[in-house]
């Protein structure tokens, strides 16, 4: 069946004067105070994007020096302390503050529009994870920028990592940082969660949700049970460093262990990998259907993959302890868990792969950087089994055919599904077409870029070469590779400079785009590019996964929802029946607020431990004044008001045909 | 043109139980903080496998008086576990807007607050160790005090919703808030059953 | 010299064909899925550009989906048996590697610092224990016991040659176990982040015949050789007179300090500054001179000597053999 681009309609809208009004209502206040007031989603989602991949740069930049200083024996580009937070900052930042953020920031925008209500359940709050985020990220560069860089590798084991062997605030700047991100996610998480379970549009029952809807629901899961780890394992650390708190929790002369914060630590630390990985494939499975043109196939086997996938994940973490002195009972659970986890994330893979041969595949370039993750994350999930087994751990760990491994599983497995959201999103979220004859060469100097740079990797390790050196004897033979990896890297700046270069143009001038320029049937694509602040004047209803594929025109839509408030409709849990309207905040500078004082707090703490208590009196001040509703500043009440006069809005629309 | 409508403007414009998305968020930061304190409980458990006296010895008390005293701790307990009822009253008030009830409810929660925060501080001083003695002391210390910050901001929500009710009444949205709050609040008061049961039990029964 | 993929010893021999089963299967199946892929998206594929339109396949059939279904669950059930089967293969393997401790095993105690070796042979006799750093000699042929510690933080113990590697926790001692089955010089290398230098904590590892092994064991026992000649006696002299003896032990003079290595036999180790630097005149100059200078952050303070001095206690560390 051949459609034509025109063919595949948006929802009804409504005439110009009701559209701006509603317009008027749901947009912030002008200026710099309505722009950090703003509890848009959309703003939100898009503050996300940007700053996680700025950091994105700043890692990748690191990382370039890291390989300059590797690509000769005994090179002096980079001195070791510097090379020591040079390795850290990279993988803090990439993990901290580019992967996790991302993921959470297109949740953020795409969530609502997919499931079709106008924003997320809790608008203030969101807006408060961004500025901890923020907050979060500033104080970790902004210690690295003053030679105050944590040092201690992204997950600062103890006892390197404590009082004794790590003086000085290097690894405090590094613990109370993770706090702020970790709230951050978690604020995010009960987002996701509060809106899909409670907003959907009438008639999208769960079985009709969008696989990367699923995706952000199970990892914002995830997120609810891994992040407490990492938040109680840095507590105790910045416990143990604190001068005057100086608890014991790791130091074994005084019955502490240093075991106990591995555990805690990978406890989080492994679900943390797939919590990075899920809406990765979300991205994988959405564009598949898109460009297969045919329903995506196994939609329950991908769905039941993603829930194995999060609840194997939280039986997983010993694997990432196996030389260290431990019962081989429990190692032997961890090794078949960890190769049984394999499972899930295959029958993805077969799926997809049968959703591409039975349907019409359109090579552009969102479908070309899916193939790029298909063929690299395959690679990377085959080296994890081999990981899974004990004896080859043993050789293979902490090794670079580790470090091979897991930028294999992140680099495929998150960042090429990641560029492949960005060319299909962003004539969403601008409004603009990204061009495609660049968009293939980035997806070529990617692929290249990457092999050539964490193949050699492999056998690295296998030749002996640890992680976390910042150089190597010449004796041991590693120069080659090690130079290979290097250029490989210059390889992967190129792509990353050619995609700044095609945002940058296309901003400006690249092709207008329509609603729905890929012929797409999810629900964002029923609105204009980029979409109003209401998202949608009449929330729609749905009868199946792909909503626009299937008549739209003939849908009934939703009407009777408030035009002087912000209100959205809820919805019942299983079947998405209309339940009760439901008031969402407005724009507020609380927000923004609350995130000062608790960024401010994690920074003071770093010195006294006076700060927690303080700390908590003045975000219960603040808190106290956002919950007090009724003492918005004047210019946010009015500018929620809609602007224009109108006549019987709901007369006007049982009018229309 | 879509030609049919789903009209809902005579569903409610709120809601005041479970199925307000507020409701559901608050459940989730539940979750959240369950987890946590089953975190603390490993840890607890696995710091004991480094040790043969539980709690360990000091040189200056005999072997088993370094167990936490009992008396402010278990009326603490009680204290928390009867707070439920005026709770419970409060939260059934919420459902027939009962003004009356629900002011005068909400300040007796805010009393009962600070009396079991000034209980737990007496439950500190009741333990035979420093926060910086040993890992004991410090898991120990760690569970107290994170439940002494849930005692505080559920304190100081009640606090919040009393000022509420007291200077401006009581309408369906904020009834719901105090309901959600209500939860809160027996959580705090369920998670110290099993809390005080590891702590003050734990080192000789289980 | 330093591989994984070239075993000396009986459990990396193991681990080695472990790990050439798993190859052959991960590479088969990759380029398998490869393949596939690649059909899947030519065998297809619409050519238009979005422009001219797309296809929609509203309604894919009953029967094709059904058998979809069909292959992707035996596509599923047979990777669950191939995991089982690796899964097998690696409890095998395991099996082999973790030895049953053995009384007659030469038994060695290996303590962690930042950022050297501590080697310490064992023996029931206390008088007969020998403290050496930074350099492993065994037998072939006979069960080795590494008793496994640190004081500090924690590190990794790994001579890829001989057997997987095992972490030195602080609280938590362990031990490992291997049986060299081929002669040669390897190294090791630290493989746990374990501070600044954690690239410089390598270590020298000789698997050696019987007898050879037997003679180093019996000259490493012995106290430090007297000085021969007048300047080594001079250098004797410096030695005791400056800071090293802070730090350092050799066995038969004063010097017994132990927090650093020991230095009785220093003049026969085959590398200095853990397992970095050959030991030539040259170096052993410059490292005595200032270690930080070629190992940034080393614990060694640097010592300023007149080229009298430093000759003399070259010559004498020199005939430490």
């Amino acid at each position: 069946m051949k459609v034509s681009h025109q063919a595949i309609p948006t929802l009804a809208a409504p005439d110009e004067a009701a559209r701006k009004a509603m317009q008027s209502l749901w947009t912030r206040p002008p200026g710099l105070i309505g722009w950090l007031c703003s509890t848009n989603h959309k703003d939100i989602g898009r503050r996300y994007i940007v700053t996680a991949f700025i950091f994105f740069g700043l890692a990748g930049l690191l990382a370039a020096a890291m390989r300059i200083q590797l690509a000769f024996p005994e090179n002096h580009f980079l001195s070791p302390d510097l090379y020591n937070q040079f390795f850290t900052v990279h993988g803090t930042t990439m993990m901290f503050l580019f992967a996790v953020p991302i993921m959470e920031g297109i949740g953020l925008y795409l969530v609502p529009l997919m499931v079709g209500t106008r924003n997320v359940a809790f608008p203030r709050l969101n807006a408060f994870g961004y500025f901890a985020y923020l907050a979060g990220g500033l104080l970790l560069w902004g210690g690295f920028l003053v030679n105050a860089g944590a040092d201690a590798g992204w997950f600062a084991y103890v006892p390197l990592s404590g009082p004794q062997f790590s003086p000085g605030h290097r690894v405090d700047i590094w613990a109370d940082m993770i706090t702020l991100t970790e709230i951050s996610a978690l604020v995010g998480a009960v987002e996701i969660i509060a809106t899909v379970l409670k907003q959907r549009a009438p008639g999208m029952s769960l079985n009709r949700i969008p696989v990367f809807v699923w995706a952000e629901v199970v990892t914002a899961f995830m997120i609810i049970f891994a992040m407490p780890a990492v938040m109680v394992v840095t507590a105790y650390l910045a416990m143990d460093r604190l001068a005057n708190v100086n608890t014991h929790f790791f130091n074994p002369a005084e019955g502490g262990d240093a075991l106990l914060y591995q555990h805690l630590f990978w406890f989080f630390g492994h679900p943390e990998v797939y919590i990075i990985f899920l809406p990765a494939t979300g991205f994988v499975s959405t564009i598949i259907e898109t460009f297969s043109g045919r329903r995506i196939f196994g939609y329950t086997a991908i769905v039941l993959s993603l829930i194995a996938t999060a609840f194997i994940g939280f039986g997983l973490w010993v694997h990432h302890m196996f030389a260290t002195p431990l019962p081989l009972l429990g190692r032997t659970f961890f090794s078949a868990s960890s190769m049984m986890i394999a499972i899930p994330s295959g029958i993805q893979i077969f799926c997809w792969i049968t959703t591409l041969w039975t349907g019409r595949p359109r090579m552009q370039v969102p479908l070309l950087f899916v193939c790029g993750f298909i063929l690299v994350f395959v690679l990377g999930g085959l080296t994890g089994v081999m990981l899974a087994s004990v004896p080859l751990d043993l050789q293979m760990h902490d090794t670079y055919f580790v470090v091979a491994h897991f930028h294999y599983v992140l680099i495929g497995g998150a960042v090429f599904p990641l560029f492949a959201a960005f060319y299909y999103w962003f004539p969403k979220w601008t409004g603009r077409m990204l061009n495609e004859s660049l968009g293939k060469w980035n997806v070529l100097t990617l692929f290249v870029g990457f092999n050539l740079t964490f193949f050699p990797m492999h056998i690295l390790g296998l030749h002996g070469m640890p992680r976390r050196v910042y150089t190597y004897l010449a004796e041991t033979g590693w120069g080659n590779l090690n130079l290979l990896a290097t250029i490989g890297a210059g390889v992967i700046a190129v792509s990353v400079v050619l995609f700044i270069i095609n945002v940058l143009v296309s901003l400006r001038r690249g092709a207008v785009a329509d609603a729905n320029p890929w012929l797409a049937p999810t629900l964002e694509w029923a609105v204009t590019s980029p979409p109003p602040a209401y998202n949608f004047y009449h929330p729609p209803s749905v009868a199946d996964g792909q909503p626009l594929w299937h008549a739209p025109e003939q849908r009934p839509v939703v009407v009777g929802l408030s035009t002087e408030k912000r209100e959205v409709l809820n919805t019942t849990i299983i079947d998405a029946v209309p339940e009760h309207r439901y008031e969402l905040a407005t724009d507020s500078i609380w927000p923004l607020l609350l995130g000062i004082v608790v960024g401010l707090t994690m920074t003071f703490v770093i010195f006294t431990a006076w700060a927690i208590p303080a700390g908590m009196f003045f975000s219960l001040v603040v808190l106290y004044a956002w919950f007090w509703r009724g003492n918005e500043p004047k210019f946010i009440v009015e500018a929620a008001k809609p602007k224009v006069e109108m006549s019987q809005p709901e007369a006007a629309l049982a009018a229309q045909t | 043109m879509n030609t049919a409508v789903i009209d809902v403007s005579k569903l409610p414009p709120h809601v005041e139980d479970h199925t307000s998305p507020i409701w559901w968020g608050n459940t989730m930061l539940l979750f959240i903080e369950t987890t946590m304190f089953a975190l603390l409980v490993g840890s607890y458990f696995y710091l004991r496998m480094n040790f043969t006296n539980w709690p360990p010895v000091r040189s200056d008390v005999g072997l088993y008086q370094t167990d936490p005293d009992l008396g402010f701790a278990t009326a603490n307990l009680i204290v928390l576990i009867a707070s439920c009822i005026p709770m419970y009253i409060v939260d059934r008030a919420c459902l027939r807007l009962d003004l009356r009830v629900v002011r005068l409810g909400m300040a007796i929660m805010v009393l009962i607050g600070l009396v079991t925060i000034a209980l737990r501080f007496f439950e500190f001083r009741g333990l035979k160790f420093r926060w910086d003695d040993n890992a004991y002391a410090a898991i120990l210390w760690t569970i107290l005090g994170m439940h002494l910050l849930h005692l505080i901001t559920g304190t100081a929500e009640n606090l919040l919703m009393a000022a509420w009710v007291w200077l401006k009444g009581l309408d369906t949205q904020h009834a719901r808030d105090v309901r959600v709050g209500a939860v809160y609040w027996y959580w705090i008061a369920a998670i110290w059953i099993p809390l005080y049961a590891i702590v003050y039990f734990g080192p000789h029964w289980l | 010299m330093q591989s994984a993929l070239s075993p000396a010893a009986a459990e990396a021999a193991h681990i080695y064909h472990l790990w050439r089963v798993f190859l052959c299967v991960m590479v088969a199946i990759y380029v398998l899925v490869a393949i596939v892929l690649f059909i899947a998206i030519l065998r297809n594929r619409n050519r238009a550009t979005d422009e001219t339109g797309m296809e929609l396949i509203a309604e894919p059939k009953q029967a094709s989906e059904r058998r979809a279904t069909h292959v992707v669950s035996t596509l599923v059930i047979v990777t669950v048996l191939i995991l089982f089967a690796l899964l097998i293969a690696d409890f095998f393997t395991g099996n082999a590697i973790y030895a049953t401790p053995d009384p007659n095993a030469l038994s060695i105690k290996i303590t962690g610092h930042q950022w050297w070796w501590e080697v310490e042979y064992q023996d029931p006799q206390p008088s007969e224990v020998m403290t050496t750093a930074n350099e492993i000699h065994v037998p072939v042929g006979k069960p080795v016991k590494l008793e496994l510690q640190s004081t500090d933080v924690i590190h990794s113990f790994w001579v890829p040659n001989i057997n997987g590697k095992k972490d030195l926790v602080p609280g938590h001692p362990t031990t490992t176990w291997f049986t060299g089955n081929r002669a040669g010089e390897f190294r090791g290398q630290c493989a746990e982040y374990c501070g600044e230098q954690h690239a410089h904590m390598r270590m020298v590892f000789v698997a050696q015949s019987r007898d050879a092994f037997g003679d180093w064991l019996k000259a490493q026992k012995k106290s430090a050789a007297e000085p021969r000649t007048e300047s080594q006696r001079r250098g004797r002299e410096v030695f005791l007179a400056a800071q090293c003896v802070m730090c350092h032990t050799i066995q038969g003079t004063n010097a017994r300090a132990r927090l650093g290595p020991d230095l009785t036999h220093i003049g026969s180790r085959i590398m200095i500054g853990a397992g970095e630097f050959p030991n030539t005149r040259g170096y052993l100059a410059g490292w005595i001179s200032n270690a930080s200078a070629l190992k940034p952050g080393a614990r060694m303070p640097p010592n300023q000597l007149s080229s009298d001095d430093l000759n003399a206690l070259l010559d004498y560390l020199e005939s430490l053999k």
